[in-house]
C-alpha cells in the first residue's frame, strides 16, 4: 500500500479464522487503520485483496460485515431512529425490520427514549452506542472494530464487551484494533503486531509471547549477576533483577539451567520465579524502542 | 441459475435497493427540514405579499377614483389655444374665466376646486392646473379632467371616431417574417424556450449550496467510512444528485403554484396582461434542445459542486471555488447583447463551447434561434459527456477526499493510486 510513493504497508498477509477474535495491534501510525481501510476498499490498495470465505469482499455482495471505524460519526442533524433505519436498509434490512431492530437495541442500551432525538443532542458515549448498533444491526458474520472501547466509560465498556461476546458466541468472527492490552489478552485468540507496515509478531498469545518476548525470570539475590548470551538483564537492582531469556537460535533455554549457572557463579538466590512477558511488556519493548528513536 | 449468476443478480438488486434507499433518505430529510421550506417558501410568500399589497392598493385607488368621480368637480379655465369646446367644458363642470390671477386666488382660498390654464399651443407648452389638495390619489383627478376637456374637444373637431383613433395611435400591427421560406415564430416563439434559462438559473441558485454541502456532510460528520463499507460510492453520489433533481423539481413546483394562482385568480386586480397560450409558438426541437441543455448543465454543475465538496474539508474552504463557478455560469449574461446580436462573435463562440458558460449561452441562443442544430448537438454531447466524467471524478475524489477529514486532498494523490484487482473495484 503506497501513499504518494511512500510504502506504508508492505508484504502483510494474515488469516483470520472463522469464529475467532483476532487482535490487530500496533503503535500509533504503524498502519493498522490503513490496513483495515485498504482491506475494506476505502483505500484502493496498490496490491492485495480481502477474501471472506474465499470470495473477494465487496459491500454489495451481501457479506455480513460490521465495521466500527476509528473515526466515529453519524448524521448529526437527523434523529437516532432515522439514521439507524437508513443504515439498516443499506445493509439489506427492510424498513420495518430496521425500525424494529433499532428500537429493541436502543431499549437494551438505555436509549429507548432517545429514538426521536437528534444525534447531536446525545452525549459522546450515547452516540458511540448508536454507532455500535449501526455496526451490528445486520447480524454480521465478520465484525471489524477499530478502537471499539475508545470513548466508553467502564460501565459502557463492559456493555460493549458483553455485546461483542454475544456476537462471538453466535459464531461471529471479530477483528479488533485496540491499545487495551488487557482486553486483548482476555478476548483475543490470536494477534498480529504491526510495525512499520510489517508483521512484527503473529500467532496465538502464547506463541507471540514465545516468539517475541519469551520468558522472564525474576530473582531475589545477593552477589553479582554475570552477563550471559542466554538472557538480557532488563532490571538490575541491589537485590532484585529481571532477566529476559533471549532467542539464541538453538532452541528454548531451560530456566533450570539458568538457575544452576547462577548458583555456580556464586550467586545466593533467595527467590526465583518465571513468567511469560505480558502483551503490554512486549508492546512496550517493541514500540518503546521505536518511540525513543523517534524522540531522539 | 448458476451460483455466479445468482450472486450477480443479488449484487445488482442490492445496488438498486441502495440507490433507492439513498434517494429516499436524502429527499426525505431535505423535504422534512423546516429550514428547507422556510427558504423555499420565502420567495412565493414574498410574491404573495406583494400581490396582496398591489391588489389592495389597486382596489383602494379604484374606489377612491370612483368616489371622486361621483362627486361633482367644478373648475374654472382660461383658453388661449381656442381648442377647448365651451360646451364640453361646461358639461364637465367648467366655467370660462379671463383673469387667471383671480381664479388661482379663488382656488387658494377654497372658493373654487380647480383652475386650468390652457396655453396657446397645448402640444408644446404644458397646461397649468391649480387645485385644492385632495391627497395623493385625489389630485390626479385634476389632470384627468383637464386632459379630458382638451381631448374630447379635439375629437369633436375631428368629427370622425376612426380618424380620432388613428390620431391617438391606436393602431395594431401583425408582423409575419420568413426564414428559408418558413414562417418564423417571432417574440411568441422565443418565450417558451427561454423558460429553461429561468428554471435552470432558479433551481441552481436555490440548490447550489445543497449541492456543495451534500458530500461535505459525510465528511464533516465523519460518517464516510461507515458509508463506504456499506454502499458503493457511485450509488451514493448518484443518489445524491438524483435527490437534488427531485428537490429542485419540488422547488420549481412551489414557485409555480403562487404564480399560477396569482394569474388565474388575481389577473384583473394585478393588471396582468391576459396570456393567450395559443399565441405562443412551441417549436418541438427548440424545446427539446432547451430541456437537454438545462438538464446537462444542471448535471455538470451538480457533479462539479459535489466533487468540490468531496475535496474540501469544510464548506468555508469550498466557498471560493463555489464563487468561481457562479461567475463562470452567469458571465454570459454580461454579454447578452453580443449573444443576441452577433452569435458568430469569437467571445460568444467561446462562451458557447466552454462547458461552464455553455448552458446559459446555448439556452439563450437556442431561444433566439441562433443555435444551429449541429452546435446544439455538440454542446449537449459535451455537457453530458463531461457530466459523466465529473461524476466519476466526484466519486474518486469522494473516496479519497472524504476520509481526509481535515486536509484538502490533492489531485496528485487521487490519481497516483492504482486500481486494485477486486477489492474496492466499483
Amino acid at each position: 500500500m503506497d501513499f504518494a510513493g511512500t510504502t506504508v504497508i508492505e508484504d502483510l498477509s494474515f488469516d483470520v479464522r472463522r469464529g475467532e477474535t483476532f487482535g490487530f495491534l500496533g503503535s500509533n501510525g504503524s498502519g493498522k487503520t490503513t490496513t483495515l481501510r485498504a482491506l475494506l476498499g476505502i483505500y484502493l490498495p496498490t496490491a492485495g485483496i480481502l477474501h471472506i470465505d474465499g470470495r473477494p469482499f465487496t459491500p454489495e455482495a451481501g457479506s455480513r460485515l460490521g465495521y466500527l471505524p476509528e473515526e466515529r460519526g453519524l448524521y448529526k442533524k437527523e434523529s437516532v431512529l432515522t439514521v439507524m433505519t437508513y443504515f439498516g436498509q443499506l445493509k439489506g434490512l427492510s424498513k420495518k425490520a430496521a425500525v424494529s431492530w433499532s428500537m429493541n437495541y436502543l431499549e437494551r442500551v438505555g436509549l429507548g427514549d432517545k429514538a426521536k432525538a437528534r444525534v447531536d443532542k446525545l452525549s459522546g458515549g450515547q452516540q458511540q452506542k448508536v454507532q455500535l448498533g449501526v455496526t451490528i444491526m445486520n447480524d454480521p458474520e465478520l465484525l471489524i472494530l477499530d478502537e471499539p472501547t475508545k470513548g466508553f466509560d467502564p460501565v459502557n465498556r463492559r456493555l460493549l464487551m458483553d455485546i461483542i461476546g454475544e456476537k462471538k458466541r453466535a459464531g461471529a468472527t471479530v477483528l479488533m484494533v485496540t491499545h487495551q492490552m488487557e482486553e486483548v489478552e482476555r478476548l483475543c485468540d490470536r494477534v498480529i503486531l504491526l510495525k512499520d507496515g510489517r508483521a512484527e509478531a503473529y500467532g496465538t498469545i502464547p506463541e507471540v509471547q514465545n516468539q517475541y518476548g519469551g520468558t522472564m525470570i525474576r530473582i531475589g539475590y545477593s552477589g553479582e549477576i554475570p552477563d550471559s548470551p542466554y538472557y538480557d538483564i532488563s532490571v538490575r537492582d541491589r537485590n532484585y533483577a529481571e532477566l529476559t531469556l533471549t532467542d539464541t537460535g538453538t532452541g528454548s533455554v531451560d530456566e533450570a539451567l539458568i538457575l544452576r549457572d547462577l548458583v555456580d557463579a556464586g550467586i545466593l538466590v533467595r527467590s526465583f520465579t518465571t513468567s511469560k512477558l505480558s502483551l503490554e511488556e512486549i508492546f512496550v519493548s517493541v514500540y518503546g524502542e521505536q518511540n525513543e528513536m523517534a524522540g531522539a | 441459475m448458476c451460483m455466479a449468476s445468482r450472486t450477480k443478480w443479488r449484487v445488482l438488486d442490492m445496488g438498486r435497493n441502495n440507490l433507492r434507499t439513498v434517494i429516499s433518505f436524502e429527499v426525505g430529510r431535505t423535504l422534512g427540514k423546516r429550514k428547507f421550506w422556510f427558504i423555499t417558501l420565502l420567495v412565493p410568500i414574498a410574491i404573495g405579499i406583494v400581490i396582496a399589497l398591489v391588489s389592495l392598493g389597486n382596489s383602494t385607488v379604484a374606489s377612491t377614483i370612483d368616489a371622486r368621480s361621483d362627486a361633482n368637480l367644478t373648475f374654472t379655465y382660461s383658453d388661449t389655444s381656442g381648442y377647448v369646446d365651451p360646451a364640453v367644458a361646461t358639461a364637465l363642470g367648467g366655467t370660462i374665466v379671463t383673469d387667471d390671477t383671480a381664479a388661482i386666488a379663488a382656488v387658494k382660498s377654497g372658493d373654487e376646486d380647480a383652475h386650468f390654464v390652457y396655453p396657446a399651443d397645448p402640444a408644446k407648452t404644458p397646461t397649468q392646473v391649480y387645485g385644492a389638495d385632495k391627497g395623493l390619489f385625489g389630485n390626479g383627478e385634476y389632470d384627468g379632467v383637464a386632459t379630458q376637456v382638451l381631448s374630447i374637444s379635439a375629437q369633436d373637431q375631428i368629427g370622425d371616431p376612426a380618424l380620432t383613433a388613428l390620431a391617438q395611435g391606436n393602431i395594431s400591427v401583425t408582423t409575419t417574417t420568413f426564414t428559408d421560406g418558413e414562417e418564423t415564430a417571432g417574440f411568441m416563439g422565443i418565450i417558451p424556450p427561454l423558460i429553461f434559462v429561468v428554471i435552470f438559473f432558479l433551481v441552481f441558485m436555490l440548490l447550489s449550496n445543497q449541492m456543495l454541502t451534500s458530500t461535505l456532510e459525510e465528511k464533516e460528520n465523519r460518517v464516510t467510512e461507515m458509508i463506504l463499507t456499506t454502499l458503493n460510492p457511485t450509488a451514493l453520489i448518484s443518489g445524491k444528485i438524483i435527490s437534488l433533481f427531485i428537490v429542485g423539481f419540488v422547488q420549481v413546483l412551489v414557485f409555480l403554484v403562487p404564480v399560477l394562482v396569482a394569474y388565474v385568480f388575481f389577473r384583473t386586480s394585478l393588471n396582468l396582461p391576459e396570456i393567450d397560450l395559443s399565441s405562443f409558438t412551441f417549436d418541438p426541437m427548440q424545446m427539446i434542445v432547451g430541456a437537454l441543455l438545462a438538464l446537462g448543465g444542471f448535471a455538470l454543475f451538480t457533479g462539479t459542486l459535489v466533487a468540490i465538496g468531496a475535496v474540501m474539508p469544510t464548506a468555508k474552504d469550498a466557498g471560493s471555488w463555489f464563487s468561481a463557478l457562479i461567475v463562470l455560469m452567469i458571465v454570459p449574461l454580461y454579454a447578452l447583447s453580443l449573444i443576441l446580436s452577433d452569435p458568430s462573435n469569437p467571445v460568444v463562440q467561446v462562451f458557447t463551447y466552454f462547458p461552464y458558460s455553455a448552458p446559459i449561452t446555448a439556452m439563450l441562443r437556442n431561444a433566439f434561434g441562433s443555435l444551429a442544430g449541429w452546435e446544439a448537438a455538440i454542446v449537449i454531447t459535451e455537457l453530458f459527456l463531461l457530466s459523466a466524467i465529473v461524476l466519476q471524478l466526484a466519486v474518486r475524489l469522494f473516496r479519497y477526499g472524504s476520509i481526509e477529514y481535515t486536509n484538502k486532498v490533492s489531485f496528485k494523490t487521487v490519481f497516483s493510486r492504482p486500481k486494485a484487482a477486486g477489492v474496492g473495484r466499483r
